[in-house]
């Protein structure tokens, strides 16, 4: 009955064109944009270039952005790998109420990212609550300062994006049969080397998936900097946005912006390849 | 020994989901505090912010427009992802993949980049910023969404049920609608307040396409940067209880729906 096959197939063609009209014909765009050097059907001819992207590395200021980027970024995931790590195992493993849990978990994800970057200010101020109770503690004599830099941005960004590694490092940890750990517990393996060698290695597509779902993001975050970041603190997010909304020069932000897009298309198609894209859809978790 | 382990785990998750949550309780502590500040300790209890915000004209008129795009956002997307996902999942299996890829960029792509590429491309055909435009955008991201939610479900339901009710005499357009559409309902209730909570939520592509209007996360926006005033704890704490609320009534029909079916089946 194939004729039924083909009959459904037409049913793409609404949201197909949508997603090619409102999507990718505004990536090509930019991506025009970001290789010429004049603004699209101003009637001027138009000229190929590169010189926007080398621009982002011949300025030592830009470079230092992109290079500040990568690294809080860098430092998002791996922290959250390791915040996350031992919540996954339990919810996995430890728990019979995993996916009630798993709801709760999910509870401050739906509420808006810029509220509770805005709950982190008035943690980190200079007589914000942190402070305040470090005082108390008598830990220290004087107020620390931590808004406004770059540990505050890593803070805000840590917060934000480790549920989201939760979620697919507990669906990971979730397929591992317990028999083969205590298999090579039998033959002789210790706790240490059976988690090292087991647990943690079949748990890595859990780590990888989440890594797109933190970095990704982290990468092109543009608010949690702008609410809690300062002048060192600056971010790739902060360049592209200052290129539109003040600067105006839409092809060098174009570039900018594009680079952004690839590096992520790039992780994405990285992953897929090693561990096949059905493992992305699989390790959304809950979504 | 292992009961030892289990132990410093439990608490360990005890203390992240505690973390997860002290912003948000911060917030609505501060809510009611009399006080100007954000200090402990509480200077006492007050409804003040709360009259301040509801004589905030803005402020209104920002939940009003949210409301607005994620309504008819969460709608238009619905429908774009119940299509494509029968066409896509249940239609001749042919380059399945390639569109399976090109579908999750949306979700995996960051927004900035998408909010960017859609407003240099509405600015290069002329069309002016403003609501229209940030619904269609919405749209692009949250229909890659709800088809994943779609997804879920389609593909453990057998070709077999649309064949034998055509086999028995119904046309293909009444199989979709009778067959398919009924079993695809959980999912498209999910999948449409996913799509509602999505646009709701959404901050960098509304915040360079909104133009001269303004939405309640980019009311929240401009309001964080010129000081804060509590009034935003408010807007917090209404935001936080009508969150809870959808995902309550999302539980609840979930419930409610497999009930009506275990009753269908006796």
């Amino acid at each position: 009955m194939s004729f039924i096959r083909s009959k459904n197939k037409n049913l793409i063609y609404p949201g197909l064109l949508w997603f090619f009209i409102f999507f990718l014909l505004p990536l090509s765009v930019i991506l025009i944009y970001a290789v010429t050097t004049r603004n699209l059907f101003s009637g001027e001819p138009l000229e190929f270039t590169f010189k926007n992207f080398a621009v982002i590395f011949q300025k030592k200021h830009y470079l230092i952005i992109l290079l500040r980027s990568l690294k809080i970024s860098f430092l998002t995931t791996i922290f959250s790998i390791i915040f996350s790590y031992p919540v996954a195992y339990y919810l996995a493993k430890r728990t019979r109420f995993d996916k009630a849990l798993i709801v709760v978990l999910m509870i401050p994800f739906w509420i808006n990212y810029l509220i509770r970057t805005f709950a982190w200010k008035l943690i980190l101020s200079e007589n914000g609550v942190l402070n305040q109770f470090l005082l108390w503690l008598k830990v220290i004599d004087e107020p620390v300062r931590i808004l406004y830099s770059q540990t505050s941005v890593l803070l805000g960004l840590i917060y934000m994006y480790t549920p989201m590694m939760v979620l697919p490092l507990y669906a990971s940890l979730l397929r591992i049969d317990d028999s083969l750990i205590e298999a090579s517990l039998d033959l002789g393996a210790s706790r240490i080397r059976a988690f090292f060698d087991i647990t943690f290695k079949l748990s890595l597509t859990g780590i990888f998936a989440g890594t797109l779902l933190v970095f990704i993001p982290a990468l092109g975050s543009f608010a949690i900097p702008a609410i809690l970041g300062g002048t060192d603190s600056v971010m790739i997010g902060n360049i592209i946005e200052n290129q539109f909304s003040r600067v105006g020069n839409w092809n060098f932000g174009s570039a900018f912006t594009v680079a952004l897009a690839i590096l992520s298309i790039v992780l994405v198609l990285f992953y897929s390849k090693i561990f096949g894209l059905e493992s992305i859809y699989k390790n959304r978790g809950n979504i | 020994m292992k009961n030892k382990k289990s132990a410093i785990l439990t608490i360990y998750t005890a203390l992240f989901f505690l973390y997860i949550f002290i912003p948000i309780i911060l917030i609505f502590i501060f809510a009611w505090n009399s006080g100007e500040g954000y200090s402990f300790p509480l200077k006492g209890f007050t409804w003040r912010w709360f009259a301040e915000l509801a004589s905030d004209r803005l402020a209104k008129e920002a939940i009003r427009n949210s409301i607005i795009i994620a309504l008819s956002s969460a709608t238009i997307s619905t429908v774009l992802a119940i299509l494509l996902s029968i066409g896509l999942l249940k239609g001749p299996a042919r380059r399945t993949g390639v569109f399976l890829t090109l579908l999750i960029l949306p979700v995996l792509m960051p927004s900035l980049a998408i909010g960017i590429a859609a407003l240099v491309f509405f600015r290069t055909i002329n069309i002016p910023l403003g609501i229209p435009i940030v619904i269609v955008s919405h749209v692009s991201i949250s229909m890659s969404y709800v088809f994943l939610i779609l997804m879920g479900r389609i593909e453990g339901m057998p070709l077999d049920l649309q064949e034998a009710s055509v086999d028995l005499g119904a046309t293909w357009f009444s199989s979709v609608k009778d067959i398919i559409f009924p079993i695809l309902i959980p999912a498209i209730i999910a999948g449409w307040l996913f799509a509602f909570m999505i646009s709701w939520n959404e901050f960098i592509i509304t915040y360079f396409l909104i133009g001269g209007n303004t939405t309640l996360p980019v009311y929240i926006f401009s309001q964080l940067r010129f000081g804060i005033s509590p009034k935003v704890n408010v807007i917090s704490v209404l935001v936080t209880l009508f969150t809870l609320s959808v995902i309550a009534i999302l539980l609840a029909s979930r419930k409610i729906y497999n009930k009506i079916l275990m009753k269908e089946r006796g």
